[in-house]
């Protein structure tokens, strides 16, 4: 009787097992680790409703993280061995993280879909032996945005000078511009940040490293020039000091029409389209020194070696890579695309974008090998500071500069 | 006699204190793209609700905000309960140890946080604690500077109050609640203002404990109006003028406690 | 001395204590104290995040001592810690004074003293920065419209540490006041009376028993503070982030750059302990000098 008892229970149980395996489909979670700036994790979820609707199951879990410390969340889920499965990166993060970067070189769906992007873009993703280790989602550039209402109080044609304008004549047309507007108290603002900054240096014909990357080859008279040129500008009132040396926020200015110019990025056109209402502005090309330059910059999806569900992820961030999807995305957060052939028409000011664009294709190839470097991306505050010790007048310039050399140098090992 | 200038030099501290936050609050008020204008205003041109409607609409904030309700509550009844029974602990016995294990609980308040953010992640992981509201709650309750107030104020305490109750056979535990507590009020109140605001504001532990969006408090949810290059200032003052509002109400509901602690101390001395 | 009369208890008592501690020190000494000897060990290494380790003795903290930006953000951290905390203190004990009482309307007051402390740093350093701005602060708005000359609030380095001081006291005087307000509830009412009879003036009656009294509290509220100044990095960052240049660059906010930004963690650990170690003198001073005016008594 109890034999029977257990065996029928035996069976009742391996049928309720195979049962149970046929009708639970393999259910994934994919965690998206994720920050913003305005809604781009909207976005991205409102891009991607198709891949969900093709992948029942999969579901996507969207966990989005300050910005200010979204590097050391991350750090601290690499380090606990709990990596999500796909997450953004901005360019400054990629070789920080490119050690626990799952490679996407030598996938042959990713490398089809490279093709597709331009090289500079990609190469901010790629780690020290050029392998795309991420992919680019958007692209950014810096480059200048002015105060057209200005510019026509003094007379000028903005969009003609700046087509071949040089930072003298920039300079002889701010003095107009100044004296046509008093409520303009300055010329310009360049954002608080070395990346900013480098615009001024790769202009001058400068760099950070040298074209090997084995090296610094920063303490160079074109970096003097640039270093010096930026000193003027603060010195003779051009820009505010209460930037580099304050902190007065230059969107801030710009909005309170306090300064004609605004040396920032792509990413300033969607805030000033909504905030800006009391005067006319738009995106013109930089003033040239020894070069025309703009600088890359941008944000990528990647998953990591450790991911729990990598092949999902990997798929995921074929998907989302692939023309359309990339279109909408960019479209949608008002970014310039990275892919050669993406054609977005913005809700507005299209023509801006396009000056960036313009900008950015001028723009010399080493520049995003300066910063796809782990030894710039840590020398970030360091330099800042040894700039605003310069402007200041605490030091030299040319300390400014061997400091900056030593400093980097004492990364490379 | 006086009063009139205590309460005239009250006013002008209060004006100072006051005015940062009026502009907070004015400013939440106020259309994106008035609020950096120059020349500067301070009330809105055109009132608007559209920060208060659009930071709502930005995510889920009634379960950030139920969300930090349980943690700030629960983690303040926890706080209150374990620090005053240590700070009982420490000043009101003698045991080997004591003083040791008290330097050693003001020392760690030295250490910055983020200096041992990874143990620490590392811990909770191992423990299943990361995201859940419990790994938010139960790591920080047992706060050095809980326990260093509550060894102080009942050092206070004269001794006799316990020997007495202790001659008539009172237990310990009944001595430490129907003696100390009552006695402690005043110190209970004041640690449950601060560690009800500081929960309520904590940014860094739910940071280091939680990534999942339903699990996420009001101060995480605030921090993502921050990003790399856009900061949403409307978003951001309206929702730290929401965000305000219970602390307010904690405060004005647990300050009368201090009256209260006054008259029983008074009476009793 | 009082206290070891105690020692002599019944088992009971001396359980107890033990008892009532128990809860606290568990989850203290697991979730703090473990992390932090992990935080010790680490300072022994050369400790990337993303890198791995190596074990190198005491190499770090002879290349701390060769440091020339550790010995400047030291020396800037110690001139705030010294402005900031006896005016913190002060500030406090003067609001705490007139507020512990039951006046009309002083809850109200306190109230008012205590909401900066309620303010998220980032909603502290937008808020002062539209005060202090140079270009579209208010109060240079003003002086300029009263055809003064701006002041550089921020942009000047001594101007940007006196600016800092006064905002943390702004920041942080409720919360210490509350303290002095909770320990003033302490002192029973009966002494004034006595005093007040004996004809001794306010000034007199608050040295000869509010200070005396409040003496445990002072002492919290000093350490604290103290402790406080020295880790200060939040309000630093939002308002001046280190500058003008490294004129208000302190000691936490380089252990940060060097443990994060820079990936050195065991660099950065090591000048935390060492940080730990300046504090911890600094506290035992106090805890000292409270003692002594004990067997002074």
């Amino acid at each position: 009787m109890r034999k029977k008892k257990i065996a029928s229970m035996m069976v009742l149980l391996l049928l309720a097992v195979a049962l149970g395996s046929l009708w639970a489909q393999p259910k994934t979670t994919l965690t998206v680790l994720w920050f913003n700036d305005a809604n781009e994790s909207d976005v991205f979820m409102a891009t991607m409703a198709d891949y969900q609707q093709d992948h029942p199951n999969v579901t996507i879990d969207m966990q989005v993280i300050p910005f200010k410390d979204y590097e050391n969340k991350l750090r601290l889920m690499i380090a606990g061995g709990n990596p999500p499965d796909v997450a953004r990166l901005a360019s400054a993060h990629v070789p920080l993280f490119a050690n626990s970067l799952e490679p996407l070189s030598g996938k042959p769906v990713f490398d089809e879909l490279a093709k597709g992007y331009f090289a500079s873009s990609l190469a901010l993703g790629q780690d020290d032996n050029g392998r795309v280790m991420v992919m680019p989602t958007e692209a950014t550039a810096n480059g200048m945005i002015v105060n057209k209402t200005y510019f026509k109080n003094a007379g000028i044609d903005v969009d003609k000078l700046s087509q071949t304008w040089t930072w003298d004549q920039w300079v002889d047309a701010m003095k107009k511009v100044l004296k046509a507007n008093p409520k303009a108290k300055y010329g310009i603002t360049v954002d608080f940040s070395t990346h900013r900054f480098s615009t001024f240096l790769y202009e001058a014909g400068g760099r950070f490293l040298s074209s090997d990357g084995k090296s610094m080859n920063f303490n160079t008279p074109e970096t003097l020039d640039a270093l010096k040129f930026f000193k003027m500008l603060h010195d003779e009132a051009l820009a505010p000091k209460s930037v580099w040396m304050g902190s007065e926020n230059p969107q801030e200015l710009f909005q309170s029409g306090l300064v004609a110019c605004h040396v920032g990025g792509s990413w300033l056109i969607n805030a000033y389209s909504r905030n800006i209402k009391d005067f006319e502005w738009g995106v013109v090309r930089m003033p040239s020194r020894k070069i025309n330059s703009s600088v890359p910059g941008g944000k990528f999806v990647g998953t990591f070696k450790n991911s729990p569900n990598k092949k999902e992820a990997l798929d995921l961030i074929a998907v989302f890579s692939d023309k359309a999807h990339n279109e909408q995305y960019c479209r949608d957060t008002f970014n310039l695309s990275a892919r050669k052939d993406a054609n977005i028409t913005y809700a507005s000011r299209s023509k801006d974008f396009a000056v960036f664009t313009e900008d950015l294709n001028l723009t010399p190839a080493y520049t995003a090998d300066d910063w796809k470097s782990d030894v710039v991306a840590k020398l970030n505050s360091y330099a800042r500071e040894q700039i605003v010790e310069g402007l200041l007048g605490k030091q030299t310039m040319e300390q400014t500069a061997a400091n900056i050399q030593a400093k980097g140098n004492s990364y490379f090992k | 006699m006086n009063k009139f200038l205590k309460y005239t030099l009250l006013l002008i501290v209060s004006f100072v204190f006051l005015f940062p936050i009026l502009w907070v609050l004015l400013s939440s008020f106020k259309p994106q793209s008035e609020l950096f204008t120059y020349p500067l205003t301070i009330l809105p041109h055109r009132p608007t609700l559209e920060n208060y409607v659009n930071a709502f609409a930005s995510g889920d904030f009634i379960t950030y905000y139920k969300n930090s309700l349980f943690v700030s509550v629960v983690a303040t009844l926890i706080t209150i309960t374990i620090n005053v029974m240590a700070g009982y602990a420490l000043s009101k016995f003698w045991f080997r140890g004591r003083d040791l294990i008290f330097y050693v609980m003001v020392g760690t308040l030295m250490i910055p946080l983020q200096a041992i953010m990874i143990p620490i992640f590392i811990l909770l992981k191992n423990l299943g604690l990361l995201n859940s509201l419990w790994g938010i709650i139960i790591p920080p309750a047992a706060t050095p500077t809980g326990v260093f107030l509550a060894r102080q104020y009942l050092q206070t305490i004269p001794d006799s109050f316990i020997e007495a109750a202790r001659i008539d056979g009172a237990g310990e535990f009944k001595i430490f609640t129907m003696i100390i507590v009552p006695l402690a009020k005043p110190i209970i109140a004041t640690i449950a203002i601060f560690s009800f605001m500081w929960r309520w504001n904590d940014f860094l532990w739910p940071f280091i404990v939680v990534s999942a969006n339903k699990k996420m408090t009001l101060q995480l949810a605030l921090a993502n109006f921050v990003g790399q290059f856009q900061i949403n200032w409307g978003n951001l003052l309206a929702m730290t003028v929401v965000t305000m509002i219970p602390m307010i109400i904690v405060f004005l509901a647990l300050q009368k406690y201090f009256v209260k602690g006054l008259t029983a101390g008074g009476v009793k001395a | 001395m009082k206290s070891r009369q105690r020692s002599h208890g019944t088992f009971e008592q001396t359980r107890a204590p033990l008892l009532f501690l128990a809860p606290n020190l568990i989850i203290f000494s697991l979730f703090i104290i473990l992390p932090a000897i992990m935080g010790l060990r680490m300072s022994f290494f050369d400790w990337s995040i993303l890198d791995g380790s190596k074990y190198i003795g005491f190499k770090n903290f002879r290349d701390i001592l060769a440091d020339s930006m550790f010995w400047l953000t030291l020396k800037n951290t110690l001139i705030y810690v010294v402005a900031v905390v006896p005016l913190l203190s002060i500030s406090a004990l003067a609001l705490a004074l007139p507020l512990a009482g039951e006046g009309k309307g002083m809850g109200v007051f306190r109230a008012i003293y205590y909401v900066p402390t309620m303010l998220s740093m980032i909603i502290v350093g937008i808020a002062w920065r539209w005060l202090l701005g140079y270009d579209l602060g208010i109060i240079n708005y003003a002086i300029r419209l009263a055809g003064g000359k701006a002041v550089s609030w921020l942009t000047d380095g001594t101007m940007a540490n006196i600016s800092l001081i006064f905002v943390t006291v702004w920041t942080r005087v409720g919360y210490f006041m509350m303290m002095f307000i909770g320990g003033l509830q302490a002192i029973p009412k009966t002494y004034y009376e006595a005093a007040e009879m004996d004809g001794a003036g306010r000034f007199t009656r608050l040295r000869r028993i509010t200070i005396p009294l409040l003496k445990p509290i002072i002492l919290v509220v000093v350490v604290l503070s103290t402790i406080e100044a020295f880790k200060a990095y939040e309000l630093i960052f939002v308002m001046t982030q280190g500058g003008p240049g490294t004129s208000t660059k302190f000691l936490v906010q380089y252990i940060y750059q060097a443990a994060f930004e820079e990936d050195r963690m065991g660099y950065g650990a090591a000048m935390s302990v060492i940080l730990l170690v300046i504090i911890g003198i600094f506290t035992a001073i106090q805890f000292g000098a409270r003692r002594e005016e004990y067997t002074n008594e």
